[in-house]
């Protein structure tokens, strides 16, 4: 049994949470135990991932391939599990376990009775196990299919919200999201016309042979899945969905979305970019310089305008198109580095970010108000939500013993290798912008004179949730070990041609 | 090395547990300040004894694959010294002066807070350690800043933010660039930079740093948030604002060109020519809005602005004098001020006045304080029984010996204007003999009269005795040449 489970692992991990999802409505009537179905699913999939990289980590980053029903590539399926997919299914299973452990008491406050929570956790997991899929596909066309699971499930999880304006958001988001999957799937087409194959590894083989024949169409299926991927991931200013949507969203849901989500066609976009067409071609075509320019407009933008937010989740939304300008940035200037940095300030974003909206929720659930003006005092009423709070957004700036710095470490020394100065200077802007809309927060919330009325620290479950992503954010910081070798290791492979 | 840990544990230890105590009375708080601000400075004191002494301490470690390390030299035991005896001082101060406050739980925890943060500014052993401890300095002063709570605290609260963290940006920068070159970032054994030679961009590199830590130290145009943060109580303006957090912006920019560089690369850089006019024009200008100021601690920040350029002048010589002149007037400049601003903390509390032309006849209602004030605004000018005498000396020596006669000169027309600063608010306030009653009593007076007494006493005493701090100054020179 251990056995088939081990070998199997890899197709494991995604299938489960899939599974568990379908299976979740038929226990409706009995939420604790929908509950603990979810959070069992969750720390599985964290135990799973763990071992995976494990064993990536002992391999010395030998990917481990996996084909689905015993068909080789490039007639079946294929999955591989590389250092890039250790690192994301990490994140995804080090973010959603704490996601789920604080849903477990939120969620019927937020979206109403069992029946709506259950459709909420079933949503949950379906995304859980697309992000996973991610993570670990190696084939074109699953990377559409599991956009579109993700996709679905993440306007699903928007509209659960019991607020009214929530599925306007949900639908907004709904049609922008359709569009970027058609042109993704357009691009990958496109792809699958000049190169016959849809297994990446055999299709970027193919279109390096014979890209010189169909420029044009290589250019097209390119700036397809640039533009696809770019309103998924929400890059600016193709953004327009994600304040609506991620502040509409009950709060666990905006967590995983801002969090984990975005990140998830940002990791498709990497594989697709550099898995199939090649640091070379990408090179050659200047497509790196087309990212980097977006990601630096995006930090300062997104920075600019979560400034000008009073509502608070709406703030912390925009900050995540900033935070996605970051990771833009580091893949355009294509070096190890730059992508290490890359890659690890996604995680540690990933965390900040969970952690920042699972407090918001906290605070917003008890206090009743949503307002930075209003949420004067909560520091001293649930200290330590606030202290969460505030080991995240320190962190997100990028202070040394916190996560955010060894990513924003690393995507400097990359500017530096690249000989991009401009890049520097808005590495360091963003991070003082960043600084200038995240502090007034915690300014009002400890330092202003009128306390709100009673209000305490969430309940156990919601408090242990919040404390594990601070020291997520801590060990991150200080002792990150195996886990910046994976980066490492995936941006040196991600470099090498195949 | 259990030194070097206490030293820098005390504060922190004290900071927590104050904020622990929510209930305590004032009195328990303030025993329980003193004891750790009393270890604090012991333990610093001891800390530098073994490096005067010649010893090495070290501890060292990794965040995130980079090292760090405390390793204090010098230069570093030397600002670890001025900074803990003065926060004794400051301390005391403080409870007197805080007596009737509100909030001072919130006062002394970050008060001892920041106390261990600076000695980790001035403690530490490479770039990141420094890079790490003046970013916190930042959020541990920055409660104490907003202490008023008022719109006026929290903008100069958000200006002070702002510029420091623009400020430890252009640091950052600075750091990355020499990590790729050297691949370390230890500063300890010898100069950083010593083995890159002179290479395209090193330039660029030394502005950084001036730049980032310059914004600490007030070099202008950086200078506006520390007029603006005057609003702060009296004791952090005095200790923060005119010393621990302004000089480890000074602090830094010494050990950035005596460290990282070394005098011998700095020299050959063309920035090194235009960086000691940098520092004189700061000093004329900063002393001359001084005159023009009528808030006295307004006042007092400018002149703040001022002096602390003579110390980075001094640095800038390149030349073993200047350098003695500038830890010389790091010594004496903060003794001074920090009875300057105790002074006029004592005149605000005592008659309510805060305006220089609301002086007069002041001195009679507090003689005493008066006279500490009068002390140190001789020793502003550079008069010879004072302490600033010897560092004025050295620092126009250096000029001299660097062949810039010029900045001679600037040194001598700045005393000339600090005279016009300070000396006709004295006189004024001992003009009139009026029938007011004398205000010094009380014990709240005397917790604040006896630390600012004292100091100008130490400021007469180092005057008389220049040879008191020689030893450490000479440490400090034959350290970096």
């Amino acid at each position: 049994m251990t056995a088939t489970i081990k070998s199997n692992l890899p197709v494991f991990v995604v299938i489960m949470p899939l599974f568990v999802a379908f299976v979740l409505p038929t226990f409706a009537r009995r939420i604790r135990l929908v509950e603990g179905l979810v959070t069992a699913t969750t720390a599985l999939g964290f135990l799973g991932a763990g071992y995976l990289a494990s064993l990536i980590l002992i391999q010395n980053g030998n990917p481990i391939n996996y084909s689905l029903g015993g068909w080789s590539a490039p007639w079946g399926i294929e999955i591989q599990v590389s250092n890039l997919s250790c690192f994301f299914l990490l994140m995804v299973a080090g973010v959603s376990l704490p996601i789920a452990l604080f849903a477990a008491d939120n969620m019927t406050h937020e979206v109403g009775g069992p029946q709506q929570t259950t459709r909420f956790y079933a949503l949950y997991l379906l995304l859980g196990g697309a992000l996973a899929g991610m993570a670990v596909t190696s084939d074109l066309f699953n990377v559409f299919v599991l956009v579109e699971v993700a996709t679905l499930s993440c306007c699903g999880l928007v509209s659960s919200s019991n607020h009214p304006w929530a599925s306007e958001a949900a639908f907004n988001y709904l049609i922008l999201a359709t569009l970027g999957s058609a042109l993704i799937l357009g691009g990958i087409g496109f792809l699958y016309i000049i190169t016959g194959h849809l297994n990446m590894e055999f299709a970027s083989h193919e279109l390096n042979r014979v890209w010189q024949g169909y420029p044009h169409v290589v250019w097209i299926a390119a700036s397809f899945l640039l533009v696809g991927f770019g309103v998924k991931s929400a890059l600016f200013p193709l953004h327009v969905w994600l304040p609506d949507a991620h502040s509409a969203a009950p709060s666990p849901a905006s967590a995983i979305l801002s969090g984990l989500a975005v990140k998830g066609y940002a990791i498709c976009l990497i594989k697709v970019l550099y898995n199939v067409f090649g640091i070379a071609l990408i090179q050659d075509f200047g497509i790196h310089r087309i990212l980097t320019l977006l990601g630096m407009i995006a930090i300062i933008a997104g920075s600019v305008f979560a400034l000008t937010q009073d509502k608070l989740k709406r703030r912390l939304a925009f900050s995540t198109v900033a935070q996605v300008g970051y990771i833009f940035l580091g893949l355009g200037l294509a070096n190890s580095q730059s992508l290490t940095g890359m890659l690890f300030h996604m995680a540690s974003h990933a965390v900040i970010k969970s952690g920042l909206f699972l407090a918001a929720g906290a605070i917003i659930a008890t206090t009743g108000k949503n307002r930075i003006s209003e949420m004067a005092g909560v520091g001293r009423k649930m200290p330590i939500t606030m202290a969460v709070f505030t080991i995240c957004s320190v962190s997100l700036v990028g202070i040394p013993l916190f996560s955010g710095f060894v990513g924003k470490w690393h995507l400097l020394l990359g500017s530096l290798e690249a000989g991009n100065r401009l890049a520097q200077a808005v590495i360091i802007v963003g991070s003082v912008l960043c600084a200038a809309y995240l502090f007034p927060i915690i300014r009002v919330a400890y330092f202003e004179p009128t306390p709100v009325a009673d209000c305490r620290d969430p309940g156990l479950p919601q408090m242990i949730a919040l404390i594990m992503l601070a020291a997520w954010v801590i060990i991150l910081g200080v002792v990150p070990g195996p886990f910046l070798e994976l980066a490492k290791r995936a941006a040196i492979d991600l470099l090498v041609m195949k | 090395m259990t030194d070097l840990v206490l030293a820098l544990a005390s504060g922190a230890a004290g900071g927590i547990l104050i904020a622990l105590m929510p209930r305590a009375g004032d009195r328990l708080r303030n025993i329980v300040a003193l004891i750790f601000s009393a270890a604090g400075t012991l333990f610093s004191w001891r800390v530098a004894g073994a490096v005067f002494a010649g010893r090495t301490i070290r501890i060292s470690g990794e965040i995130a694959g980079l090292a760090w390390s405390l390793h204090p030299d010098p230069l570093g035991a030397v600002f670890g010294l001025i900074v803990s005896t003065l926060w004794l001082f400051a301390g005391v101060y403080s409870f007197g002066y805080m007596a009737e406050e509100q909030k001072q739980r919130t006062y002394y925890t970050y008060f001892l807070l920041a106390f261990s943060v600076t000695l980790g500014v001035a403690f530490s052993g490479n770039l990141l350690a420094l890079y790490l401890f003046y970013e916190l300095l930042t959020f541990a002063t920055y409660p104490l800043v907003i202490h008023e709570r008022n719109s006026e605290a929290m903008k100069a609260g958000s200006k002070y933010i702002i510029y420091s963290l623009s400020g430890a940006g252009a640091i950052l920068i600075a750091i990355i660039i020499v990590y790729s070159w050297t691949g370390n970032l230890d500063f300890t054994g010898g100069p950083l930079l010593a083995d890159c030679g002179l290479r395209p961009g090193l330039g660029w590199v030394l502005a950084l740093f001036v730049a980032g830590f310059g914004v600490k130290a007030a070099i202008m145009p950086l200078h506006r948030w520390l007029p603006a943060a005057m609003c702060a109580p009296t004791p952090v303006s005095a200790l923060l604002h005119a010393v621990a957090v302004v000089y480890s912006g000074v602090y830094g920019i010494v050990r950035v060109v005596y460290s990282v560089f070394g005098h011998e690369l700095a020299g050959q850089l063309h920035l090194s020519h235009i960086l000691p006019w940098v520092a004189a024009f700061t000093i004329l200008v900063g002393v001359i809005i001084a005159t023009q100021q009528d808030v006295l601690k307004r006042r007092l920040a400018y002149h703040t602005v001022s002096q602390l350029s003579y110390i980075l002048l001094g640095a800038f010589t390149l030349h073993p004098w200047g350098l003695a002149g500038a830890i010389c007037h790091m010594i004496s400049y903060s003794t001074l001020k920090v009875t300057l601003f105790f002074g006029a903390g004592i005149i605000a509390k005592g008659t309510g006045k805060v305006r220089v032309s609301e002086m007069s006849g002041v001195g009679w209602q507090l003689p005493r304080t008066m006279a500490a004030f009068g002390i140190a605004s001789l020793g502003m000018i550079g008069m010879l029984p004072l302490n600033t005498f010897w560092s004025k000396y050295y620092l126009m020596r250096g000029s001299v010996a660097m062949g810039k006669w010029q900045l001679a000169l600037v040194l001598i027309a700045s005393g000339l204007i600090n005279a016009f600063c300070f000396i006709p608010t004295v006189v004024a306030a001992f003009a009139e003999k009026g029938e007011q009653p004398v205000l010094e009593k009380g014990s709240a007076m005397g917790l604040m009269l006896a630390p600012t007494l004292l100091l100008a006493g130490i400021a007469l005493l180092i005057g008389l005795w220049p040879g008191l701090v020689w030893p450490g100054v000479d440490a400090v020179v034959n350290w970096f040449f």
